[in-house]
């Protein structure tokens, strides 16, 4: 009785939403009906007090109108070698795909989603033809490459939007030994979501770069959002799903649920994984004891290789691990978190299967444990990056949430949701007030730290000018006080930098990287390198905080400038 | 958290990369989000005015944040306690333990007042007794509890039976009225 005079009391207070609840005349499965998204029943609990608010979006899913038995089957793995000079049309289309007997549309590059992995040497030049045939203006950008700035892909800042049907040539310059991935930078809440993206391989000219191995396998991680309707809608003019973004209920590797790979006994494989998903960090396992070494990060090598008991990978962020399957059987590789149940008020232990490395009894045609043994380390120009570290900081940026118009039950359940944030958020632990903001009505923030102005009324930070060769410290802060503080994967266009510590813990292993994750609360210091000119963004990687405001620009002037 | 925000903020005039020998910050600190408080319980002479704090860091690692096999976060805790007249005889010894005090770990014997040790719960309570010995061996704390203070995530508590649930019934989730 309380319970309902609390739902109706809540019910009275807020502003209902513009709801748009069509039905697909197509008859695809899919449904424009706005639900909340699928939940354990405790969390159903937690939502009576939402029922009958959507979001103040206009639903969308992809392809309107199109029959999704007539778009074509999408396929995965897809190589294509490139060399310098090298020409690579990739065109952006809709596809089907069939995911836990579900026929959903995806988008995808030549018929692959996700799109073909691009095999490229070091200092190459390749020019990429992208040609728009989805259902929006977008563009393409390539993560993590220190390219040209004109082909950086941001909209509104290197290019605009490439229209539907039209085709935008970019030369796209790798600088860079590592794992890196291209991926849409307009509406990549649906289009990323779907499967628009694809992997970069980049080989170093030393063929002693990275330790011998029998295979090689390129993992993209992901999971999408599915319920017994299809593909849960998506926000056209904003992201819904603002506050945490989109976590899907169904884990993908290579697009796939049911991801396998056959090796033989002693075989050491090296993965090149990445986080393609919008906002789900993974805690990848191998079980059965497969021993796992790291070697490499977003953009390169370790200054140390060493054992891991798990990868702990960001939306953005790339890997590189060698395991060594040294017993037959099937191995499985799992996502090992801690949930939080926010109706219990307890952690809960999540284990999900991504896929299966199945070992058979033929022993390795070349017996690489020798060199999987072997520990190795890198020079890649630490010395003085850290030679530096205990520089002052020269730029600070505060990590931040300021709310509009929420529906007021997602507001009072913000207020009383104040006595503990996990550092990372592994889970969507609020599925009903995550779902119902959107880029509408929440603005995340990356402002400089103002003690004397309330920081709800801040913008982005701006005016960072930097000149070509400069090493910047940068602090980052999330702030713990804001409303609904979470974890973010910060992505840094155009250049490179290194941690040089958490929280006031110095690292010990060094690696470059574009993209790193700040828990709630922490300071991370970064020393980045500027070596590229031009203006730049600096960003959220997951793509409803960047469709909420969360990115700001910079701009690094060339030598001699 | 405020001392963090401010301390972090007292340097709002920015400096760019071209005069990088201006101070402008204090060395950061363990999140204070995340400190807990340890409070006194008074149980013997010469502790009521015993007060501290436990810095709890992600444990260091290559990714940042740091996960147990089960995902359960992996942090080092740093042990501060002042105002702690050292006792006549035996030790002080800190415990971390779960909320429901199944498991229970030692951390060790808290020497000039500081000790660092690491935890690999994700709920959990912080808990210095006065051990007739250092208690090395010893399963779980036997002598009196001199301070004690519980994880941030200790807040975190059932929704079941309380405010808008009061419908529900807290047994039906497996807690005790």
């Amino acid at each position: 009785m309380r319970l309902a005079a609390f739902v109706v009391g809540l019910a009275l207070c807020f502003t209902p939403a513009a709801a748009q609840q069509v039905s697909d005349p197509t008859g695809s499965g899919d449904s424009l009906v706005w639900r909340m998204p699928p939940s354990s029943p405790n969390m159903q609990m937690l939502m009576a007090p939402f029922m009958g608010i959507v979001p103040d979006v206009t639903p969308f899913l992809p392809g309107p109108g199109v029959d999704v038995l007539t778009l074509s089957e999408a396929t995965v793995g897809g190589l294509v070698r490139l060399a310098d000079g090298d020409t690579l049309r990739l065109e952006a289309t809709l596809l089907r795909r069939e995911i836990d007997g579900r026929m959903i549309k995806v988008y995808g590059f030549n018929g692959q989603s996700p799109g073909p992995t691009i095999r490229v040497p070091q200092h190459s030049t390749i020019i990429v033809q992208f040609t728009n045939r989805i259902d929006f203006p977008t563009t393409l950008r390539w993560h993590g490459v220190r390219l040209d700035n004109q082909f950086d892909g941001v909209p509104g800042q290197t290019q605009s939007p490439v229209r539907v049907g039209e085709t935008y040539t970019a030369e796209v310059y790798f600088p860079d030994a590592g794992a890196f991935w291209y991926h849409p930078h307009q509406r990549g809440h649906i289009a990323q979501e779907l499967g628009l993206y694809g992997a970069i391989i980049v080989d170093s000219p030393d063929l002693d770069y990275y330790s011998s191995a029998n295979l090689e396998e390129t993992l993209l991680l992901d999971d999408v959002l599915l319920d017994d309707l299809g593909i849960l809608p998506f926000g056209f003019e904003a992201p819904v799903q603002a506050l945490m973004g989109r976590f899907g209920n169904v884990l993908l590797i290579n697009g796939q649920p049911d991801y396998r790979r056959s090796v033989n006994k002693g075989d050491v494989v090296r993965l090149f994984l990445t986080d393609a998903s919008n906002t789900r960090p993974f805690n990848l396992r191998i079980e059965g004891g497969v021993r796992m070494k790291l070697v490499g990060g977003d953009l390169g090598k370790f200054e140390r290789e060493e054992w891991i008991s798990s990868v702990i990978i960001a939306p953005g962020q790339r890997y590189i691990v060698e395991v060594m399957f040294e017993e037959e059987g099937e191995f499985a590789l799992t996502n090992r978190i801690t949930a939080v149940d926010h109706f219990l008020g307890e952690f809960e232990y999540q284990v999900d299967t991504l896929g299966i490395f199945e070992v058979s009894s033929r022993p390795t045609d070349f017996d690489y444990s020798a060199q999987f043994e072997t520990l190795r380390t890198y020079d890649g120009g630490f010395d003085e990056v850290r030679a530096q570290a205990g520089r002052p900081v020269d730029e600070e940026l505060v990590l931040s949430l300021r709310i509009g118009a929420l529906p007021l039950p997602v507001i009072r359940m913000l207020e009383m949701d104040t006595l503990y944030y996990p550092p990372v958020e592994f889970n969507d632990a609020m599925p009903m007030m995550n779902w119902l903001s959107t880029g509408m009505n929440v603005l995340w923030l990356m402002h400089d730290p103002a003690p004397d102005v309330d920081p709800r009324d801040l913008g982005p930070a701006t005016g960072w000018r930097f000149r070509q060769g400069d090493l910047v410290k940068i602090r980052l802060f999330n702030d713990p006080d804001s409303w609904h503080p979470m974890s973010h994967p910060l992505h840094l266009h155009g250049q490179r930098f290194v941690v040089l510590e958490q929280d006031g813990v110095p690292s010990s292993n060094l690696v470059w990287r574009d993209t790193v994750l700040v828990p709630v609360g922490s300071t991370v210091d970064l020393m980045v390198e500027m070596s590229n000119p031009g203006s730049w963004m600096f960003n959220c990687q997951i793509p409803e905080h960047l469709g909420a405001g969360m990115s700001m620009s910079f701009v690094v002037q060339p030598t001699g400038a | 958290m405020i001392s963090i925000v401010l301390a972090a903020l007292a340097g709002a005039g920015l400096t760019g990369p071209e005069s990088p020998t201006e101070c402008r910050l204090a060395a950061p600190l363990a999140p204070e989000f995340y400190v807990i408080e340890l409070v006194s319980t008074r149980r013997i002479p010469g502790s009521g005015a015993s007060t501290g704090t436990v810095d709890v860091t992600f444990a260091p690692s290559p990714f940042g944040v740091s996960l147990t096999e089960n995902g359960d976060y992996l942090r080092d805790l740093e042990i501060n306690v002042s105002n702690l007249r050292a006792p006549d005889q035996g030790s002080f010894v800190v415990w971390v333990t779960t909320p429901q005090l199944d498991s229970i770990e030692r951390v060790g014997v808290l020497g000039d007042g500081t000790l660092r040790g690491q935890v690999r719960w994700n709920k959990f309570l912080v808990v210095i007794s006065l051990e007739q010995d250092d208690a090395s061996t010893a399963p779980r704390w036997a002598g009196p509890i001199i301070l004690r203070g519980m994880s941030k995530s200790g807040a975190m508590h059932t929704s079941a039976g309380h405010g808008p649930f009061e419908t529900e019934n807290c047994a039906s989730y497996g807690f005790r009225e």
